[in-house]
């Protein structure tokens, strides 16, 4: 049934089991094609790179669209599809997963709340790997507090009316903005103290006069932050995003896609590096400790993970129990990386190989893993008040 | 396989009839409640379920009972009877509990308080390059209670030395399996007594004040009662991975979970329940004794992660094991 060339002919009729044996088969016969063209650890720029024309050559085959609506040139099936596909990627290092994954977190925005005609446009190009998009939502003075962001929104006239926005303002942490075409943007529309109800979603151009994009240097030297200036921004009205106001159930529709599919490719990926990690660490039983804990780890993380998936796909729905996926990610993330600095002496501290660049670099982005996507504590709030029932904190 | 739905219910009607029974007669026979619940008729037909349940059951109640000999026999090939037992490994071991070296055969393991009215006890063996299994009458054995830190689990430490020549050939698979079976039931016990523990300490955290208000509004106490939470879940689905992906990986994965798990809300719970939590008042001991013991049953976490972390060194593969 799998062709070389081509995807399967209906990714709508084909049990997931079918599929993911299918597509590694096609994968491996593509596999030279579809090899990084640098040694690693390679740059942030290589790594976009290779991304986006590892999209192009699944699209091209017809895998990208698997798992995606037709009407947004998609090809149908389980959503499922596409979590598979995003898992294969990250197991064998074509991709990095957290910038692969941003298709996850973008595309269903534009499905569930673009016009239909922008909806249909935009989303082949974000697929096939034409064009990448970033999200400009935190600002310094909103992180964690999503809903006191300030970037403002005006409208030019009557805001029910008004043909173009103008925005002004500031974003942080927006992945890969210097390289994107376009930015699914909250900003202000309402009062500064309408908090979560006065926010409004735009789909922004990247080439509007007036943004500016000043890259951020993290803790692993690569630039995969910026800092997003929004000077007097002209948007078409068009371009907004669900309703006037609506901003926050735009932010909010993101979560169930970030903590299934996203998370689902991040397991697949920390397993390939604890096989990297076992095919050089000693083997004696400290090893074997420290290694099979956090084999541990990963799998309550994957079983939990796995149940997530099943439940979004079988009640279309999913809240606040995944803040338990997400601590249980960062955790496990964490670990691995720990285990790789206790097991490979020196290699993450002092080698200037290639070996010790790509440890020293993932170990550092692994720092983050309980802060990004909401912090660990203000995931252990939502616990305590949503699933535990134990109140109000305040 | 039943459905989530009737699943959750049945625990309920399961846990309901044993605590009701251990209401009126803190002594109670809670392997008779089993029995007339029809635990053996479903372990035959759906194992899987029919643990999960009744173990939950076991555990979110604390009750004592022997229903992991039933599991045992069951898998090792027999009926589950409730005059058969059968010999688990020594603590925080999982090897078969005999050892056959020449003629001779001996064996060191725990019993549960079934060892003292079955009419045989079955007593699986390892031997050279094989696993073998013989049969032991009651009047055979010396069966020492342990008193221990949970006189209530009413375990037996046995001894025996036998001749090589009564045990006969077992599948080696049909060990596999019953450790297989025997760890999942464990942790299900475990999964139990520890979403019991994290209700009484929520239910502290709500009614103990101090300072003026609920401790329950102290960010210290909500995170530790959060923590104790993603680690109940995760055993959940552990449990969940080795009941829908049944091979031994995934039954000791959740074994594992299980320690882990207990020993992160025992202490979380502790802490939170304080003084009272402390005393002998207050059920959370019986609950800490209990899992304690449990995460000696075939092998701690510690003991299994060690062992799971050899394999994977050996092979120098990490084996994803669950698919979606």
């Amino acid at each position: 049934m799998p062709s070389t060339q081509t995807a399967m002919t209906d990714p709508r009729a084909v049990p997931l089991a079918e599929y993911r044996a299918a597509l590694h088969a096609w994968l491996d016969a593509h596999r030279d094609a579809l090899a990084p063209r640098y040694g690693p650890p390679g740059t942030l720029d290589e790594h976009v790179a290779q991304m986006q024309r590892v999209k192009g050559i699944l699209y091209d085959a017809g895998w990208m669209q698997c798992g995606w609506p037709e009407r947004v040139g998609g090809r149908g099936g389980s959503p499922m599809l596409r979590t598979e596909l995003g898992a294969a990627i990250a197991a064998r290092d074509l991709a990095d997963p957290g910038l692969f994954s941003l298709v996850e977190v973008l595309a269903p925005t534009l499905i569930d709340f673009a016009p239909p005609a922008l909806a249909a446009a935009a989303v082949p190009r974000l697929l096939s790997g034409a064009e990448l998009w970033c999200q400009g939502f935190s600002e310094p003075d909103a992180g964690s507090d999503l809903a006191s962001l300030r970037c403002r929104a005006v409208p030019d006239g009557d805001p029910e009316t008004a043909a173009t926005w103008v925005i002004n303002g500031q974003k942080v942490w927006t992945s890969l903005a210097q390289y994107s075409d376009h930015c699914v943007l909250l900003a202000r529309t309402g009062p500064a103290e309408s908090r979560h109800r006065g926010i409004t979603a735009f789909f922004v151009d990247m080439k509007t006069p007036g943004i500016r994009v000043r890259p951020i240097e993290m803790i692993n030297g690569e630039q995969e932050f910026a800092e997003v200036f929004f000077d007097d921004v002209v948007v078409p009205a068009e371009r907004m995003l669900g309703r006037l106001h609506g901003g926050w159930a735009v932010a909010m529709s993101i979560l169930p896609y970030e903590r299934s599919s996203c998370f689902w490719q991040r397991i697949a990926y920390l397993y390939a590096r604890l096989e990297r990690l076992v095919a050089r660490a000693p083997t004696d039983d400290r090893a074997a400790e420290i290694v099979g804990n956090a084999y541990v780890q990963l799998h309550a993380l994957r079983a939990c993970s796995r149940a997530t998936q099943h439940r979004l796909a079988e009640t279309g729905t999913i809240g606040a129990e995944t803040s338990i996926d997400k601590l249980l990610i960062s955790t496990a993330e964490q670990t691995t990386y720990e285990a790789a600095r206790r097991l490979l002496a020196g290699t993450i501290e002092l080698d200037d190989g290639a070996a010790g660049e790509t440890w020293r670099s993932e170990y550092l982005y692994a720092r983050a893993a309980t802060i990004y996507g909401g912090t660990a504590e203000v995931q252990k709030n939502i616990v305590a008040r949503r699933l535990l029932d134990l109140g109000s904190d305040e | 396989m039943i459905g989530a739905d009737e699943r959750t219910a049945m625990q309920d009607s399961v846990q309901s009839a044993i605590a009701n029974a251990l209401k009126a007669d803190a002594a109670a026979d809670v392997d008779a409640v089993l029995a007339q619940l029809g635990w053996r008729d479903m372990l035959a037909e759906e194992p899987g379920d029919a643990i999960g349940i009744v173990f939950g059951a076991l555990g979110a109640t604390n009750a004592s009972a022997t229903a992991l000999d039933d599991v045992l026999g069951w898998a090792l090939g027999g009926a589950a009877r409730e005059d058969c037992a059968v010999l688990l490994p020594a603590f925080d071991a999982w090897d078969p509990p005999g050892r056959i070296e020449g003629g001779g055969g001996s064996a060191r393991g725990l019993a549960t308080a079934r060892v003292s009215t079955a009419r045989e006890m079955l007593v699986a063996c390892g031997a050279a390059g094989e696993t073998r299994i013989a049969a032991f009458a009651a009047s055979e054995l010396q069966a020492q209670p342990v008193r221990g830190i949970d006189p209530d689990a009413g375990l037996r430490e046995v001894r025996l030395r036998f001749d090589a020549a009564r045990a006969d050939r077992l599948d080696p698979a049909a060990w596999q399996a019953a450790l297989a079976l025997g760890r999942r039931a464990v942790a299900h016990q475990i999964a139990g007594a520890s979403r019991a523990m994290l209700e009484l300490a929520c239910r502290h955290a709500r009614e103990r004040s101090q300072f003026g208000r609920p401790i329950a509004r102290f960010q210290a106490v909500r995170h530790r009662l959060a923590d104790a939470l993603v680690a109940v879940e995760a055993l959940d689905a552990s449990l969940v991975a080795a009941r829908e992906t049944p091979d031994p990986d995934t039954a000791a994965l959740a074994k594992a979970v299980a320690g882990r798990t207990a020993r992160t809300v025992a202490t979380h719970c502790q802490q939170v329940l304080a003084g009272i939590g402390f005393t002998t008042e207050h059920p959370f001991h019986r609950f800490l004794a209990r899992v304690l013991v449990l995460e000696g049953l075939f092998g701690s976490a510690d003991a299994i992660a060690l062992d799971v972390g050899r394999r994977l060194l050996a092979s120098r593969r990490v084996p994803t094991l669950i698919e979606l």
